[in-house]
């Protein structure tokens, strides 16, 4: 075997940290990816990313196997549940199944985005004004926390800006995405409660001290019926308690207003106004008159075709207001300037897609090598050298935490293309017939590979900022693809082949 | 070998003779594809046709099997609509169905549901919403990104050659490579994507490392006639561009199933890099052989 050069050396160990990188996994098993706060299952020790690998006995190998598995915890009634996971085993009495999220064990470290995995994908921005680092701080926060009290905890949200400086809120969500995601993230969420027109309180800290949530004592559907124009009805209830401060503004406006005829109630109603909608109005016992009350009662009611549809509305709606009363109102109106829903489905034949593709375009280029050149051996070596890349393209990928979307992909694709275009400029310099030495030759391949570096690079680099940066991927996979080719893997190739001719 | 050589001395008298006349062909096709790309300007207002990421709308991919009848039926009902259903190459086999229009997924997605009798999920379906203020916003940028991305790559072919009529030739050819591939879409009606315009910006930085290839032999290599080096690049170039093609049009004829945006990419790759064979070993080899001449580089 010919002497490993340095520069092969450093080939070998850059595709070992590579690998390393992304660290294919084998374990089964489920991940746990949340746990509620003061569920059963949190009290019990269940922990955000053990792996669960058995429950009552059965092997869990997968999210199906672990669906169908918590799928006789139906709600009904207590019956133990034995997890094995890998911080433990535990043993405890449930009803329901355990409140937490898992997902499948991830096979390798490389992130994957959204056209992958599946997922959601909104651009946002406020109307008619400009919002500077501070306030886009704020709005991101805001967003955030609306999001976390919704119950979704894999998501990200930032700023985004593109190339005239127009600034944007990104939010990324993984997996599976609500249906009233567009609410969520795009309205203002202003709440307003008013008698006449009078405001007794507003969303927001301000005014509301804590809203009660996942406890069925003081927030729960209450009651479903059918509904007179046919289909269904529920009413929920949820108490909010506000602020000193609100409490008397409560007390201030009700004493001014008159108890109906029945003595029941007052003349005038409490409305409940959404972003200047009128969601409900309640009636307001004649005993709260003038009197200093922090608790206070928010009703409403969802109608739909079928129980089910009304009850889960009732639900939807009770827990959108209650994150509005708690996260309180933005300052100004929200555009959704984009909104992607991407089928988890969808995201596994894209990844099957890809990996064939891969497969095809490894063997076309192996063949046509073959074909032009005879030699097996140079033609391993490219194709040696095109994995490679690839493979420390998504080494370096997964080091930065690079969540690999389709234009990421395409970049990395066309990377191996013009990877493949520098061998074969150094292949045809080297067994060229020519009397200059061979050093000579290979220093002018790397001239023109290095000019095609900086061209390639050049061309991509405005990606990075045009359209809010949604194409970077296109651009950092393909720049991060031919800046390996060019330090690691074509001085080692350059070797490689040189060892080859002589 | 002889017989090559000898092929060669042969061959090196008609290029002698006719290397000018060969500029001629190229340049015309460039001017007819101007000619037609300022009558399609002037048409639509525009250079190109653009899908929801760039116009605004709504693209919705379901992955399920839908009856024909119903696709009708939804084309009907939303005449804006652009409809077209996706098969497995390998198997004929139906796999998805995507359907353009200009409505917001809000007004389009009841609409859908209705005809063809189930809710469209996260499950079961892609809805992907660009706003009309983003998707201008989009257009306008990438547009202004493919120049900058241009002049950048002039830059750098002038520092790299330092040579007036030598670089100018390398950038005419990425030119000419981006309005034939920009009226081939046209032609095929192809409705461009966001993806679709990046993939312009790669075929600036991929299509000149041919024309780098052939600059630098010619002028920086001292052995042979200029005719030699010429021939030798067009060998290595032709042979880049063939396994460059094989990397990306699998993405583009084999593999379907794959997004369109995705797939767009590849095909606008494609067709620059097939482009490049005539804008490279036709205009820049003419003019590069022109400029050795005329210098008197042996």
């Amino acid at each position: 075997m010919a002497k490993i050069t340095l520069r092969i050396w450093i080939l070998i160990i850059v595709l070992m940290l590579a690998l390393l990188m992304i660290s294919p996994s084998f374990k089964e098993g489920v991940l746990i990816k949340s746990v509620d706060a003061n569920s059963t299952a949190f009290n019990n020790g269940l922990m955000q990313g053990a792996r669960i690998t058995a429950i009552n006995g059965q092997l869990i190998k997968n999210i199906q196997d672990y669906t169908k598995a918590v799928s006789i915890y139906d709600g009904n009634t207590s019956k133990k549940i034995e997890i094995t996971a890998s911080n433990g085993d535990f043993v405890f009495l449930t009803d329901n199944a355990p409140e937490i999220t898992v997902t499948n064990v991830p096979r390798t470290k490389i992130k994957t985005g959204l056209d992958l995995s599946g997922g959601a994908r909104a651009i946002v921005r406020p109307v008619n004004v400009t919002l500077n680092a501070n306030e886009m701080g704020d709005l991101i926060s805001t967003t955030s926390q609306r999001l976390n009290s919704f119950g979704l905890t894999d998501v990200t949200v930032r700023p985004t800006r593109d190339l005239t400086g127009n600034t944007y809120m990104l939010i990324e969500i993984a997996g599976a995405s609500p249906d009233d995601l567009r609410d969520l993230v795009g309205k203002q969420g202003k709440f307003e409660a008013k008698i006449g027109n009078n405001t007794v309180f507003i969303g927001g800290e301000k005014d509301i001290a804590d809203v009660c949530r996942n406890d069925a004592s003081c927030a729960a559907v209450q009651s479903c019926f059918p509904s007179s124009g046919g289909g269904y009805g529920c009413n929920f209830a949820f108490a909010i308690y506000l602020t000193e401060e609100a409490a008397k503004r409560h007390a201030d406006i009700t004493s001014k207003i008159d108890v109906d005829a029945s003595g029941q109630y007052l003349t005038e109603k409490l409305d409940l106004y959404l972003d200047d909608n009128r969601v409900d109005s309640l009636l307001v016992s004649s005993n709260l008159k003038g009197q200093v009350t922090t608790q206070i009662s928010i009703q409403g009611s969802e109608s739909g075709s079928t129980q089910d549809i009304a009850l889960e509305d009732a639900r939807k709606q009770m827990n959108r207001l209650q994150t509005i009363l708690i996260t309180g109102s933005l300052p100004y109106k929200l555009e959704i300037v984009k909104l992607d829903t991407i089928s988890p489905t969808l995201g596994r034949e894209f990844t099957r897609g890809i990996i064939l593709l891969g497969l095809v375009v490894f063997a076309a280029v192996s063949i046509v090598l073959f074909v032009r050149y005879r030699k097996i051996k140079m033609t391993l070596a490219v194709i040696l050298t095109m994995f490679s890349e690839a493979v420390i393209t998504l080494g370096i990928a997964a080091f930065i935490g690079w969540n690999l979307d389709a234009p990421s992909i395409a970049g990395i694709i066309a990377g191996m293309g013009t990877g493949v275009n520098d061998q074969i400029v150094i292949i045809d310099e080297a067994v060229s017939s020519e009397k200059s030495g061979l050093k000579d030759r290979i220093k002018r391949a790397l001239f023109i590979i290095f000019g095609a570096f900086f061209t390639i690079v050049a061309a991509m680099l405005p990606l990075f900022w045009a359209g809010a940066g949604l194409l970077r991927g296109f651009a950092l996979t393909t720049i991060i693809g031919v800046t390996v080719g060019i330090l690691i893997t074509r001085p080692a190739f350059a070797d490689i082949i040189r060892k080859i001719q002589e | 070998m002889e017989d090559n050589k000898h092929q060669q001395t042969h061959k090196k008298h008609w290029y002698d003779r006719y290397y000018k006349l060969i500029l001629l062909p190229p340049i015309l096709l460039l001017v007819v594809c101007l000619v037609y790309l300022g009558i399609f300007y002037a048409n639509h207002n525009d250079l190109i046709y653009k899908d929801a990421s760039l116009s605004g709308g709504t693209t919705i991919t379901i992955s399920e099997k839908i009856d024909s009848n119903l696709i009708e039926q939804i084309k009907q009902k939303m005449p804006d609509s652009y409809v077209r259903e996706i098969n497995d190459l390998a198997s004929g086999e139906h796999i998805a169905v995507i359907i353009d229009t200009s409505l917001p997924p809000e007004e389009a997605q009841p609409i859908i549901e209705e005809i063809i009798g189930f809710k469209l999920t996260s499950l079961n379906s892609s809805i992907e919403f660009t706003g009309p203020s983003l998707s201008n916003n989009f257009y306008k940028q990438l547009i202004i990104a493919i120049i900058i991305s241009f002049v950048l790559m002039s830059f750098v072919i002038f520092f790299l050659f330092r040579t007036f009529i030598p670089s100018i030739a390398v950038i005419f050819a990425a030119f000419a490579d981006i309005v034939f591939a920009l009226t081939f879409v046209n032609i095929f009606e192809i409705k461009l994507s966001a993806a679709g315009i990046a993939a312009f910006l790669m075929l600036i930085g991929y299509s000149v490392d041919t024309d780098i290839l052939l600059t630098t032999r010619v002028l920086k290599k001292s052995e042979g006639s200029v005719n030699e080096r010429i021939f030798g690049a067009f060998k290595t170039g032709i042979f880049m561009t063939i396994t460059g093609l094989l990397a990306v049009l699998p993405a583009f004829f084999v593999i379907t199933g794959l997004p369109d945006s995705f797939r767009q990419i590849f095909l606008i790759l494609a067709v620059g890099l097939s482009a490049d064979i005539v804008n490279t070993w036709l205009t820049n080899a003419s003019i590069i052989k022109w400029y050795a001449d005329a210098k008197g580089i042996k």
